[in-house]
């Protein structure tokens, strides 16, 4: 199943000017426990498609929320000469066709 | 208040989030339905770095000064109908020097023309450079997120360059009976945590209530900007959203700890951390949450986050469109080529002075994506010069303009022109360009070394 078929939230943005922080909402517990339980694949792809070495990645599992959040660093410092997006708001399609 | 506390006279208080972002509108029937809560003080938050880095390096405001004044004068007017304080962080979008000069004019022209009288207290959070370059000098400055070490280079050339200061400085404006308290750059919990711990309330709690309200109603479902009123107990407080169509849920409180956050379990503050690890979240009602559990660790020594912007140049754009399918499945050998023959006509007598950057929306030209997408039948070209100079820039872009116009890629078919311009001149200059510069940690002895209260009577 695809990720954007279970999750009611895919969606990117700054943490501060270094930072794009990825969350991932789910509907309920089950939908909650399956993506946690394939957070490791998750990770493998946010590696590659962001292109970050897997020191760099953060991840939260966040129950109260049922929620997984990844942290990276942006490619640029937000709003600096060259950057695509300031705000970093459209940086999560890449997750929406994760299979899990 | 705080003498019947100090008394002993221990009551919950009530807290009104009026805007997360004063300037951009304060929708009125939430506002009022909170009044009619009698809130024991109204908090507004003004400015981020989410926004980039221009605001802060140019000192001007990310809204109008209409939109501010008209926001401004909704809440002055609200905290005076009702005697509360009336406390605004991160004045004027970024919190420097301009930032809050443009604000408290604003606060002082509303109160002469509706005839209000109080005491302002304005906080200055811009930081002293010399302090900065000893600091760094004695290690006491270390880089956040993967910045670079900080030099006295970037120090002396930021435009403007603030800190974030902690709740204790508005509890100082609080302590000198400040009624209106305009703080530059703020922590956004400072706002809101810094009259609660004054009376007595846990650290902890109180600033886990200040992240949230900071944001006025987007915690609920569906988000949004209404007030939202938040009361403070010694071990809990409840979240209610002033606008009856929007609900506090446990989960959608919940994920507000997600929402433009590194890690959902911390909050940082100069004074230490909180840890919401163990914060339970539970539904009093369909619209109102209570929230428990935040615990409050203080830190060894107190670290402010400075931030600074620097002038990169002067930006100009040029707005192009390509519908050939033959240039667009060529786009990145012509894009190439475009740079080293622009570099090669703009600079043949000069060095390379400039930044060009090509835009190609339509060819993954917000995120690269691997497999890349599929071709569009038409793509919109931005392409971004910044120069020393706004002549320089549309220089350079006038040169790649003409280039790309008439380029003969291999295959061309269109040899009469390879751009749709929506208008002309299609190249357009826009101003300044500003990039962060400062975003470090410093340690210090006491916030009142660093940011300085002023007061008076308006």
């Amino acid at each position: 199943m695809r990720l954007d078929a279970l999750a009611i939230a895919i969606r990117s943005k700054n943490a501060g000017p270094c930072l794009l922080t990825l969350d991932i909402v789910f509907p309920d517990d089950a939908a909650f426990a399956l993506a946690a339980s394939r957070i490791d694949r998750l990770l493998e792809h946010v590696a590659g498609q962001y292109r970050k070495p897997p020191s760099r990645i953060r991840s939260f599992v966040h129950p109260p929320s049922r929620a997984i959040k990844i942290t990276i660093p942006r490619d640029r410092l937000s709003g600096s000469v060259g950057d695509t997006d300031v705000y970093g708001a459209q940086q999560h399609a890449p997750l929406l066709g994760f299979e899990l | 208040m705080s003498d019947a506390f100090r008394r002993g006279e221990r009551r919950p208080i009530r807290i009104l989030g009026a805007s997360g972002q004063l300037g951009y509108g304060i929708p009125t029937p939430a506002l009022e339905a909170g009044l009619r809560r009698q809130p024991d003080f109204i908090g507004c938050d003004m400015g981020s770095t989410d926004i980039g880095p221009y605001y802060l390096g140019s000192g001007n405001m990310a809204v109008s000064r209409e939109g501010a004044k008209r926001d401004l004068a909704k809440v002055l007017k609200a905290a005076r109908a009702i005697d509360a304080p009336l406390i605004i962080g991160s004045a004027g979008s970024a919190g420097a020097a301009p930032h809050l000069a443009q604000t408290a004019d604003i606060v002082r022209e509303i109160a002469a023309e509706a005839g209000l009288h109080f005491k302002l207290a304005t906080i200055a959070a811009d930081v002293d450079r010399a302090r900065i370059i000893a600091a760094l000098r004695a290690g006491q400055v270390r880089a956040m997120d993967g910045m670079s070490e900080l030099t006295q280079e970037a120090v002396a050339g930021s435009s403007h360059l603030v800190a974030q200061m902690g709740l204790e400085m508005i509890q100082g404006a609080l302590l000198a009976e400040a009624d209106v308290v305009i703080a530059g750059r703020a922590c956004d919990t400072g706002i809101f945590a810094a009259l609660p711990i004054l009376l007595g309330f846990p650290q902890g709690l109180s600033i886990h209530l200040a992240k949230i309200v900071e944001c006025a109603s987007l915690c609920c479902v569906p988000g949004g900007r209404d007030s939202i009123l938040a009361t403070l107990h010694d071990d809990h407080f409840e979240l209610e959203s002033m606008n009856p169509a929007r609900a506090a849920t446990p989960a959608s409180v919940a994920a507000h700890s997600l929402y433009e956050q590194a890690d959902p379990f911390s909050i940082h503050e100069p004074c230490g951390r909180v840890d919401l690890s163990d914060v339970v979240y539970s539904a009093v009602d369909g619209r109102r949450t209570r929230v428990s559990g935040a615990r409050f660790e203080p830190a060894a020594a107190q670290a402010i986050k400075l931030e600074g912007a620097r002038l990169a140049g002067e930006r100009a754009i040029l707005l192009c469109a390509n519908a050939d399918p033959r240039f667009i499945e060529r786009r990145e050998a012509i894009f190439d080529s475009l740079e080293t023959l622009v570099a090669e006509l703009a600079c043949e007598d000069c060095p390379k002075d400039y930044r060009l950057f090509v835009h190609a929306y339509g060819t993954n030209a917000v995120m690269p994506a691997n497999p890349p997408m599929a071709l569009p039948g038409e793509i919109g070209i931005v392409i971004e010069c910044v120069a020393p100079t706004t002549d320089r820039a549309l220089d350079v872009l006038r040169t790649a303009k003409q280039y790309l116009l008439h380029y003969g890629y291999e295959g061309r078919l269109s040899t009469a022109g390879n751009l749709a311009f929506p208008f002309t001149p299609p190249e357009i200059g826009v101003g300044p360009a500003y990039e962060f510069s400062v975003y470090h940690l410093m340690e210090v002895d006491a916030q009142s070394d660093i940011f300085a209260i002023s007061i008076e009577d308006v």
